[in-house]
């Protein structure tokens, strides 16, 4: 009987601990990373909006993020392979420039149709700065990193194209 | 004077109009995210690192047929359940060959995953926050469903990812050996 209760008693501890954990890993990681960003990001949209910062730059994006073909010659430069590795480190550009983005789509300049394939154009960068830790993490031979990395940012000046396409056939009907 | 004042009353525009944002994203997305986050991070805790890489290493087998396997779902669970950048510890799994494609794959799911799971990237969220707050203002019943659409052609794009990136690296792989070291 008694070993029961201390069964129970020590699987409900388990449980309430294992959640009591997940809740401050996650209070952790929004107080440590989510609400600093969230900080600097509502500040640019602030000056985005309050200045006439916001009206030079909705001139530069609108002409590139309202068409197809916009959005796919900003993905070609974007996945140039000198150039992706610059722009990956932490999506700090991806995410500024998805607040332009989003941004110039609530003021009505772009078209909420233009959001998906836009997701994918600001992005052919994405981890091309990560590429030998990502592959040492997967304890990826010296050999294999060595050709791996310029695979990776080559395969990018092909598929970023592509997956604005995906984007926005995927957006059709929205 | 006057233009001093009306000076002094922009400038602190700026950071009224940003306190607005602000407060309207703490309210609108940190509760949703914080209590989202408690609740996968118990889950992936119960199901055990075991049963993970118990299925890793199913997923990771070799074969035609397991690339669809390889580059989607094995790519979708590593960024699901380890998160970033926990996630690229997975190619352990995998032949040499393959490891820089499911990088290619994994890492590109990074942000098409934080529209609907917020966990995986919580450090990376305003690739998509930024776009969907655009979206909020002009069409605000839309955002879910824009946002399983970005999860689902972002499974398109991985798989595609992989697979293109597999034969360039096979490619240059093999000029490499011809050409002699």
């Amino acid at each position: 009987m008694q070993a029961l209760i201390e069964r129970i008693g020590r699987s409900v501890g388990g449980v309430v601990g294992t959640l009591f954990q997940a809740g401050r890993d996650a209070v952790d990681l929004c107080l440590k990373t989510i609400i600093p960003f969230m900080a600097f990001v509502t500040f640019v949209i602030g000056l985005i909006l309050e200045t006439g910062v916001g009206d030079i730059i909705a001139n530069g994006i609108k002409g590139f993020a309202s068409s197809l073909g916009g959005l796919m010659i900003v993905c070609v430069i974007c996945a140039i392979p000198i150039l992706s590795p610059l722009l990956g480190p932490g999506a700090v550009i991806a995410q500024i420039v998805g607040v332009l983005v989003g941004t110039e789509i609530g003021r009505g300049n772009i078209d909420v149709s233009m959001a998906l394939p836009a997701l994918f154009a600001i992005n052919p960068q994405v981890g091309c700065d990560f590429v030998p830790v990502g592959l040492a993490l997967g304890e990826a031979e010296p050999e294999t990193v060595e050709v791996g990395v310029p695979a990776v940012l080559t395969s990018r000046m092909i598929t970023g194209p592509i997956s604005v396409v995906v984007g926005y056939l995927f957006a059709l009907g929205l | 004077m006057d233009a001093l004042v009306a000076g002094a009353e922009a400038f602190i525009q700026v950071f009224r109009t940003a306190a607005d944002v602000f407060v309207g994203f703490t309210t609108g997305i940190i509760p949703i995210v914080v209590v989202f986050l408690t609740a996968v991070n118990a889950v992936v805790k119960f199901i055990g690192e075991e049963r993970v890489e118990g299925f890793a290493k199913w997923a990771s087998q070799e074969g035609w047929m397991y690339v669809p396997v390889r580059y989607t779902l094995l790519a979708f669970v590593a960024v699901f359940m380890l998160t970033n950048p926990v996630c690229y510890t997975f190619g352990t799994f995998l032949p040499e060959k393959n490891k820089p494609a499911f990088y290619d794959a994994a890492v590109s799911f990074v942000h098409p995953i934080t529209g609907i799971f917020p966990h995986a990237n919580g450090g990376e969220l305003f690739v998509w926050l930024g776009i969907a707050a655009g979206v909020e203002i002009v069409a605000p019943d839309m955002v879910t469903a824009l946002a399983v659409r970005y999860l689902l052609a972002g499974l398109v794009v991985i798989l595609i990812r992989g697979i293109v990136t597999d034969i360039i690296f096979s490619m240059m792989w093999k000029s490499r050996q011809g050409g002699g070291a």
